[in-house]
């Protein structure tokens, strides 16, 4: 397990990456101390200065561990299985779990190296006194391990199960963002219904660490500890994050065997070379055969837009018939919800969890799909070939963005049957409604191409995928962490600037959202989305035609 | 093998002075070097040799630092649309595509090169009949096995009916049925009146079907022409095997040649097999005398011979020849 470990935590130092994440948390958390270290000689004894900058520091890294631990153990297994180490491995006389073991105190070794880093930071808050060593400190540092073990039990266990070393990447964020954000939206609108609805609602909250990490920085909300059960957010965090690590490593280890290498090539079998009895039965049984042969791409079509949808796994017209059919569903569920929550809310706030939801569908996907747009083809060796023939660099890029904006306009077309029922109910929310949707459509354009603007500068699919992901996080999560300490530190003018650069807040605060309810973000919201697509789209388009260049 | 057009005398591909510099290394050095219609080109030399890099230049995948490299008359560096309309390139590596079938990616390079639906449709169809793959044109591309990928890559360069063929390493990782394949096929796209390049670390399988061989060592050329013409350049070396009985008289019998040999005729011992092999420029009267001179001084000399040479001593030998240069260049300074 030892020549593991040191393997792992050796290769993960060496890499640029690990660098510049180290480097550029020093750097975030010296900058953040140096803004707000008191300036005169006055001594403060409420300690709400040290406060508010402990709250800020403590998210800071909270946000730092959920990005950056799944970094590496999500690609960790795959990568392996890929290049054939794996096979090496298996064949040693080291036991799965030993494998497992080595690998995950690999990269928790490394995020105690960067949770180490911030001692400094952590020591300068305390020095500013008015925070508990033992009650607050270190309880945030030994929440971040828990989260740490968490996120990284839960790559591993993803990248155990891709294929692809990006596929990981996008599955692991995605299910980061689901355990760490979206179970919290089910509380926020549902916390007053009162009965099962309530104790269910609040328990889903606490399988994120936001409202144990709240509670820990005595920011929590007034009843983050239910009085029926007396037990806290942070304790309830880490049961659930115990239990899950265990059965996600559980899992791992169990897969960890030679059948994860021991799978057949696909044959490549097609209806239209089958039996009449096949053909008809799988005629009648789908709609859109997925064996099929598929048409040649059309005289008029951008091949490279064909071409990305066909060898994206979920691209196929028979998955995108499902995803069709999912969003037909979700749509049902949004009308079922707007119609029966004009019972419990003001139609008005209803829009804002069709917001959530859709922005959150947003940045799952977005960055899975358009962050690898370019390094893929370099990492396959499909560049020169593309290069060599008489495509244009335009026409690549046009073609790429046109195929993941289709499935961005599918997503967002989810939702519309639940604003059409808004609208019914209540015919002068339409141009509420049409704001809405103008934010939205900003909000999948601009993740989108800063996804696709972040990843054209690697080469590697799965880098990519991770700095697309951080940098679209970094957006629409670190404007709403600056709206979070609304209050303290930073002002109103600061926070409603910052929400500016989110259309997704432009569209809460088209909602009357609470908390979005005092921002005026339109238009300025649109024209800075406008110019932030714009310019990605121009990074992208220079970075394109510099690879397609001779040297 | 295919024989030279006589009815050509412009050669399809030409380069002149070809250089090419990164920074301070120089990965081309003033290359020259023609090929003529119909005519498959080894290009031959070690890893770092700066084979990738030519074939780079002649593909439009990089710029000369200096000289000109011309194909079919378009020159590669400024008119790169004409040149990817008149060469088909297959790299080292195949370029894959996840989750796409053998058609779909053929139909994808089809359409990128702008053939219409109807003639891809037929194309492809051809292309796949040529490289004997119909049989797998449903199969997924990564699934696909080495030598499959490299049929498919073929027949990928083939799409749009290009006038040269580019053919990076093909026979690299292919068990000996499927080079069998490869050679067959390459001959049959050069008898259609291609003109081919070919790189191979694999010289026997160049020797049997190229025309012309180049071989390239440090960015330089070292030689170039027919197969006969370098074998005869080669044939002014010999390399003479002297077989002993036994292995333990391998020792005396060196030292005792070693007095007869000159300096120049290098002396290889392999002690396991009781051999001694040497390079002279000696002739047969020559040769002989040796053979009596050693005999009579008591080594026991169980055969005398001379060893054919091939491609792959060809290549060693100017390998040899560049060692010697440079030891006697480094000497000098």
């Amino acid at each position: 397990m030892l020549a593991i470990l040191q393997r792992e935590l050796v290769a993960i130092l060496r890499t640029r990456k690990a660098f510049v994440l180290q480097f550029g948390l020093a750097l975030c958390l010296l900058g953040l101390i140096a803004l707000r270290w008191p300036t005169d000689n006055r001594v403060e004894l409420s300690g709400a200065r040290s406060g508010q900058l402990f709250r800020l520091f403590s998210y800071g890294m909270l946000a730092a561990v959920a990005m950056l631990a799944p970094i590496f153990p999500a690609t960790s297994i795959v990568m392996e299985r890929r290049k054939g180490t794996l096979a090496l491995l298996l064949n040693t006389p080291l036991r799965p779990y030993r494998i497992y073991a080595g690998k995950l105190f690999a990269v928790l070794g490394f995020i105690a190296l960067l949770l180490l880093i911030t001692l400094p930071a952590a020591a300068a808050c305390y020095a500013m006194g008015g925070i508990s060593l033992t009650k607050q400190l270190l309880v945030v540092y030994g929440l971040l391990g828990v989260v740490a073990w968490q996120y990284s039990s839960l790559g591993l266990l993803v990248s155990s199960i891709a294929r692809t070393a990006d596929g990981a990447v996008r599955v692991t964020y995605g299910c980061v963002l689901m355990l760490a954000v979206i179970t919290l939206v089910p509380y926020f609108f549902m916390q007053d219904w009162g009965g099962n609805t309530s104790v269910t609602t609040s328990w889903v909250r606490c399988l994120s660490p936001i409202p144990a990490m709240m509670e820990l920085v005595g920011h929590g909300a007034i009843g983050s500890t239910t009085a029926w059960t007396g037990v806290s957010a942070t304790t309830r965090f880490l049961l659930s994050a115990i239990l899950m690590s265990t059965v996600f490593s559980g899992i791992t280890i169990l897969r960890l065997q030679h059948h994860l290498l021991d799978q057949a090539r696909s044959q490549g079998i097609i209806t239209d070379d089958s039996g009449l009895a096949v053909r008809t039965a799988r005629r009648a049984f789908f709609i859109i055969d997925p064996r099929r042969r598929s048409g040649n791409i059309g005289n008029w079509t951008n091949p490279v837009m064909a071409k990305e949808f066909r060898s994206r796994r979920f691209g196929r017209s028979h998955w995108m018939l499902r995803l069709v059919g999912g969003c037909a569903v979700l749509s049902l569920f949004l009308a079922f919800t707007v119609t029966t929550g004009t019972v419990q809310w003001d139609l008005e706030t209803v829009g804002g969890p069709l917001v959530l939801l859709q922005v959150a569908l947003m940045v799952i996907f977005m960055p899975s799909l358009a962050a690898g747009l370019i390094s893929s083809e370099q990492e396959n060796g499909a560049w020169p070939l593309l290069r060599t023939t008489p495509l244009s660099g335009g026409r690549i890029v046009r073609g790429k963005l046109i195929s993941v904006g289709w499935t961005m306009l599918l997503m967002l077309a989810a939702t519309l049957p639940g604003y059409a029922v808004m609208v019914y109910i209540q015919p002068t929310l339409w141009l509420q409604v049409v704001n809405a949707l103008v934010c939205l459509l900003l909000t999948g354009l601009a993740a989108m191409m800063l996804s696709g603007a972040v990843g054209c500068w690697f080469s590697r699919t799965a880098a990519a995928t991770t700095a697309a992901y951080v940098a679209v996080v970094g957006l629409f999560g670190g404007t709403l962490m600056i709206w979070l300490a609304r209050d303290a530190p930073f002002g109103f003018q600061t926070v409603e600037t910052a929400l500016k650069l989110n259309p997704m807040a432009a569209a809460l605060a088209v909602f009357n959202v609470p908390g979005f309810q005092t921002y005026n973000l339109i238009p300025a919201s649109w024209w800075i989305a406008g110019i932030i697509i714009i310019f990605c789209f121009g990074v992208m388009r220079m970075r394109v035609q510099s690879l397609m260049r001779s040297l | 093998m295919s024989s030279e057009d006589p009815s050509s005398d412009i050669p399809v591909i030409e380069l002149k002075n070809l250089s090419k510099q990164y920074g301070e290394f120089v990965a081309l050095d003033s290359l020259s070097l023609s090929v003529y219609r119909g005519q498959i080109l080894g290009f031959i030399g070690p890893n770092g040799a700066g084979k990738t890099t030519t074939i780079k230049i002649m593909v439009g995948l990089a710029k000369p630092t200096s000289g000109t490299a011309r194909i079919a008359g378009a020159d590669c560096a400024r008119d790169s649309a004409r040149i990817k309309r008149l060469v088909g390139y297959m790299p080292d590596g195949f370029g894959s595509y996840d989750n796409m079938r053998v058609r779909e990616y053929l139909d994808f390079f089809g359409a990128a090169f702008g053939i219409p639906r109807r003639d891809r449709i037929r194309r492809i169809a051809e292309v796949l009949e040529i490289t004997n793959s119909t049989y797998m044109q449903d199969r997924y591309v990564e699934s696909l096995s080495h030598g499959m990928q490299q049929r498919v890559g073929i027949a990928r360069t083939l799409l749009h009916d290009p006038e040269v063929l580019i053919f990076d390493e093909p026979a690299n990782g292919l068990d000996p049925q499927a080079r069998i394949e490869m050679r067959e096929l390459l001959l049959r796209l050069a008898s259609t009146g291609k003109t081919l390049i070919v790189t191979s670390h694999i010289l026997p399988e160049l020797s049997r079907i190229c025309d012309q061989v180049a071989i390239i060592t440090q960015g330089r050329l070292r030689a170039s022409g027919s197969l006969d013409e370098i074998m005869k350049n080669i044939r002014q070396r010999r390399t003479i095997e002297v077989q002993l009985p036994a292995g333990e008289d391998v020792s005396a019998a060196e030292q005792k040649l070693r007095e007869h040999l000159q300096a120049t005729e290098a002396v290889v011992v392999s002690s396991a097999e009781a051999v001694l092999r040497f390079d002279t420029t000696r002739t047969d009267k020559q040769l002989r005398q040796l053979l009596a001179t050693l005999i009579t001084s008591g080594v026991p000399v169980s055969q005398f011979r001379e060893l054919q040479t091939d491609l792959e001593d060809a290549f060693m030998s100017i390998l040899q020849q560049q060692d010697v240069a440079t030891t006697a260049t480094e000497t000098s300074v």
